[in-house]
């Protein structure tokens, strides 16, 4: 059984000029979730009007240069961006718009959680035709779940009544690109319950939905009550149950099963996530946020303070550029090999998985004389045996012209990736 | 009054972390050789492992200076021996260089087993022994105690025991000036024919082997042409002189001195501990007593890991060799590992230090497997085989029977871990031959144990169920048949050679079980089921089976963060390298030696 490549998996693959992205991280919540482990932490106006400032005193700092970049995708994630006034986040993206040129059919994505948007529907809508007239045309909901119960117990603060009235008010205000998040494996679910909340998602109708199985991640509440034996993880074996019939589902209704863990109907997949997975350019803006640009990965400080001490003077414009002394948490000059490790373990999230032209244009030195498979494998002489072991079992599909996964081989993708870094 | 009058030869003995080289240490310090802000702590111990473990094993010897109260300048020749059971016969050999022992008792512990087995040694050679109470510096000193357990049961008068704190330096001055006192002056012709003794050895890559010696009748000095007398060498002598610490050339040594002499000799086997040096032109009549080639008691295998090279082991061991007489080594073809060695050890702390040495000072990748003993396989057709490899036991059918070697063991302990302890030994297969109170409260108990149940975890487990108190000394006793099997281990029903073990016949079935137990929690999952079985020849008596893995995958690359991600993926690679391929079946590293790690107290 391979992973689906039903029509709508094909539909990206002709784009091989690069192209860029923005990410803007807001590391702001309401309330922080039982299972998260994201850079986010529920926090007054004040230090959410300061972040702001120093926000975009970043998001121009990293504009300078000879001319403006050209941004094919801008995503707000967070934590909770919907948490920032309108205002603030209207001055957010005016700045992107004052420093960087955004091409007019740009993606721009808003994580917006559900029970943010404001309890009476005329306060809703208001925020929604602004979101509009900022120019967002996508929204990212984290409904993760549409039980009752169950959303309670990872200490989200919606209902999925909230939900539904959100996700029709979007609707109403003219959002036709809608991603709702779904988690699975909640400690206590099993797979019944975990399909029906993949039904109810499917019921609301949106364009993409992304499913991640919950991970125990060190130092959130979840983690700490498994370690007690509080809870219990769900065993991998019906974790993994799960997550195959929920492809399944999402198949049937007409989602394409585009990388491991996100579905979208035909032309709406993701353009921003799909940067990460080709190797393309994004500049990372924001507290902890992370970029890929001129070749080198950075990952900016996660220390709020340091943070805002550097960005919130406000530089005059020759100094507008990185002096040396913009507080990263990590910064890597790629290799070449760097390069073509990245394409492959990123490619092979992907159901195209990853070509080998693709994979030595990452590379980007020439081997002429032979074709591109043999010099594929000549850089990963070393992990090829075990990568034809992996396609003899069915785990792997290697072929003339590239990788991909198969549906059996995602369950147990990182020893395959780890192959190739 | 001769010169004579005004040397000591002394070792210091203690048990194991009594404090033995802090108090060198501290008598350096004293006598001024070191400056306090040279000093690293116990500067004896020169080898980095022997710093962290805390224990001593090569043999460091230096020349103190100490002017006595009487005015006068005495050489003080302080002798370290190795602090393990294992270097006994080093142990030995340093104290028949000496004239004296100071004999160091923990006044928080009091007397322990390896107190007893080193005074035991020291009375051996005939050496006069000056107790001290160390460690006064802490409030659990019960000097009292500690003193009476010392006339109790080793028989010394300890009323006059110094006390002391080697870590302050308290009771030192006093220490040093009984020292004198009580130590006797070497005796010695130095016109006699020579005779001197050597007691260490090392390799230093620019004067070939440093012999440390200590000269009984005659004198040496360089151009010299000396024979080893008990291994027929001749060597010219290239240099002579003290070791303060360090090397310092000296025109001559003499009878009743210890130093060093170097003579162009390539590797430390030929100046062996326990050899007689005399002059070839003028030889004196016999050897000294005591002279003993050391013996391997136990063998592992040592196998490059995936990608180490063959070669690059095979330098080191011969590196590590040219500096440790009782290591050796040989070739050994392994069908699961490879091209290998099989090296032969003292004892398992000598083992674990070689292969911790081959890891640190020659950043080697390297599998160790299974430690073994010697076996004495006898034929049907008479012949016998000393085998320590359990993959070349011959077939069954052509063996009469095997026999193995038992250790004397002496555990010295507070009564009330004596139960647990003879349970420990009785699951360890051991008989005890008698029990006995030293004190009230101190019991020893004496056993025959086969060195085979030893060398494991023992020490470990004795430590564990008696919260350290307990202490062991143990020596070879003989040879003893009994009912052993080989057991082999199969993943994915291939046989894999560096895991079989000879085993009790009784205890094969709990035995082949345990491992396979192990083994279920050391193998990673693969993408098939693993059966992992134990036999006995054809004969399946135990099995587990690792489950095909089912899940290994992040769900999110969150937020553009690859880095991470990449992370994550190069921990994963990284922990695949110190795997091991078995066809099909990948094996970390660690289960060679984690294996028969099976403690008793579950």
């Amino acid at each position: 059984m391979h992973w689906p490549l039903n029509s709508s998996a094909t539909d990206s693959m002709e784009n091989s000029n690069k192209k860029t992205g923005l990410y803007i991280h807001i590391p702001f919540c309401v309330k922080k979730c039982n299972y998260c482990a994201f850079l986010s932490f529920p926090a007054d106006e004040s230090p959410r009007a300061e972040y702001t400032d120093a926000l975009i005193n970043e998001i121009r700092m990293r504009s300078a240069g000879q001319e403006k970049i050209r941004l094919d995708t801008v995503y707000i994630g967070g934590g909770t961006p919907s948490v920032l006034d309108v205002s603030q986040l209207s001055r957010i993206i005016k700045a992107v718009r004052q420093y960087y040129d955004v091409a007019p059919e740009a993606e721009i994505t808003l994580e917006a959680n559900p029970g943010t948007l404001g309890k009476k529907d005329v306060v809703t809508r208001t925020k929604l035709i602004a979101y509009r007239s900022m120019g967002i045309n996508r929204l990212s909901m984290g409904v993760q779940s549409m039980d009752n119960d169950r959303l309670h117990f990872m200490g989200r603060i919606h209902t999925p009544g909230d939900v539904a009235r959100d996700m029709r008010l979007a609707r109403e205000m003219g959002f036709d690109n809608i991603n709702l998040d779904l988690i699975f494996s909640v400690p206590g679910e099993n797979t019944e319950d975990a399909l029906d909340d993949a039904r109810r998602i499917i019921g609301l109708g949106p364009e993409h939905i992304s499913c991640y199985s919950l991970q125990m991640e060190e130092g959130t509440p979840f983690y700490e009550m498994a370690e007690r034996g509080d809870i219990t993880e769900v065993p991998d074996e019906e974790d993994r149950e799960t997550y195959h019939r929920i492809c399944d589902l999402l198949k049937e209704a007409g989602y394409g099963h585009y990388e491991i863990s996100n579905f979208a109907l035909t032309g709406k997949r993701s353009q921003h996530n799909s940067l990460y997975w080709n190797m393309d350019d994004y500049i990372g803006c924001g507290l902890g946020a992370s970029g890929f640009v001129y070749g080198t990965r950075y990952r900016n400080t996660a220390d709020m303070k340091e943070y805002i001490d550097h960005y919130s003077i406000l530089f005059d414009d020759e100094k507008c550029e990185d002096g040396g002394s913009t507080p990263y948490e990590e910064v890597h000059r790629n290799s070449p090999f760097d390069n073509i490790s990245e394409a492959v373990f990123t490619g092979l999230r992907r159901a195209e998985g990853i070509s080998f032209e693709d994979a030595l244009r990452a590379y980007g030195i020439g081997y002429p004389g032979m074709d591109a498979s043999e010099k594929f494998w000549m850089i990963f002489s070393d992990a090829e045996t075990e990568a034809r072991s992996y396609a003899e079992n069915g785990f792997l599909i290697i072929d003339d012209t590239g990788l991909r996964l198969t549906e059996k081989g995602i369950d147990i993708s990182n020893g395959i990736m780890s192959l190739f870094v | 009054m001769s010169y004579l009058d005004y040397i000591r030869n002394f070792s210091i003995i203690a048990h194991i972390d009594h404090g033995k080289s802090t108090l060198a240490d501290r008598l350096i310090e004293k006598t001024g050789l070191v400056q306090a802000r040279d000093m690293k702590e116990q500067y004896l111990d020169n080898m980095d492992i022997e710093r962290e473990r805390g224990i001593t094993i090569k043999l460091q010897t230096t020349r103190l200076q100490y002017k006595a109260n009487d005015g006068q300048e005495y050489i003080l020749n302080l002798i370290d021996t190795p602090g393990h059971v294992d270097f006994n016969y080093e142990v030995s050999r340093s104290l028949a260089a000496c004239d004296g022992a100071v004999l160091v008792v923990d006044a928080t512990q009091g007397v322990e087993a390896q107190t007893l087995g080193n005074v035991y040694l020291a009375l051996d050679e005939d050496l006069e022994i000056l107790p001290v109470l160390n460690k006064m510096d802490l409030d659990s000193a019960r000097p009292d105690d500690a003193r009476a357990e010392i006339e109790d049961i080793i028989g010394l008068d300890a009323s006059e025991a110094p006390e002391i704190s080697a870590k302050t330096g308290m009771g030192i001055d006093e220490m040093l000036e009984k020292l004198v006192e009580v130590i006797p002056p070497p005796q010695g012709d130095p016109d006699g024919k020579l005779k001197a003794l050597i007691f260490d050895s090392y390799y230093d890559s620019y004067k070939g082997v440093i012999i440390y010696t200590r000269i009984f009748d005659g004198r040496v000095k360089k151009g010299d042409m000396i024979r080893m007398m008990n291994t027929g060498k001749n060597y010219e002598v290239t240099e002579v002189g003290y070791c303060i610490p360090g090397t310092v050339p000296a025109e001559e040594l003499k009878a009743g001195e210890v130093g060093y002499i170097c003579g162009s000799i390539k590797q430390v086997a030929d100046a062996r501990v326990g050899d007689t040096i005399t002059l070839a032109a003028d030889p004196a009549d016999a050897p000294l007593k005591g002279y003993k080639k050391a013996q391997s008691m136990v063998y592992c295998g040592i196998f490059p890991a995936e990608g180490e090279k063959y070669e690059n082991v095979k330098d080191a061991l011969e590196k590590l060799q040219v500096n440790d007489a009782a290591f050796n080594f040989e070739p050994e073809n392994s069908a699961a590992l490879g091209y290998g060695f099989r090296c032969g050890f003292l004892g398992l702390l000598h083992m674990d230090v070689i292969t911790e040495r081959l890891a640190r000072e020659f950043d080697l990748d390297v599998i160790t497997t299974l430690p073994s003993v010697v076996y004495k396989v006898v034929m049907k057709d008479g012949r016998v085989l000393d085998i320590q490899n359990p993959s070349n036991l011959p077939n069954p059918i052509e063996i009469a029977h095997i026999e193995e070697p038992i250790v004397k063991a002496d555990i010295m302990t507070p009564n009330e871990y004596v139960g647990s302890i003879m349970s420990l030994c009785q699951n360890r297969r051991g008989n005890m031959i008698h029990m006995e109170y030293l004190t009230k409260t101190r019991v020893q108990l004496h056993y025959e144990i086969p060195l085979n149940e030893v060398i494991y975890d023992f020490f470990d487990a004795l430590k564990s169920r008696t919260r350290g108190y307990a202490s062991l000394d143990y020596e070879f006793l003989r040879y003893q048949p009994a009912k052993l099997v080989k057991l082999d281990i199969l993943l994915n029903r291939e046989q894999i050679d560096a895991l079989s073990t000879i085993v009790p016949e009784e205890e094969a079935m709990a035995k082949g079980r345990g491992i396979c137990e192990k083994l279920k929690d050391i193998i990673p999952r693969h993408q098939f089921e693993v059966p992992i079985q134990a036999a006995i020849g054809q004969k399946i008596i135990a099995r587990e089976t690792v489950r095909a893995y089912r899940k290994d995958v992040l769900a999110k690359c969150y937020g553009g963060d690859v880095s991470r991600k990449k992370k994550l993926l190069e921990k994963q690679k990284a922990g695949k390298k110190r795997m091991r391929q078995f066809g099909t079946v990948t094996v970390p590293q660690e289960a060679f030696t984690e294996v028969l790690k099976l403690d008793d107290g579950r």
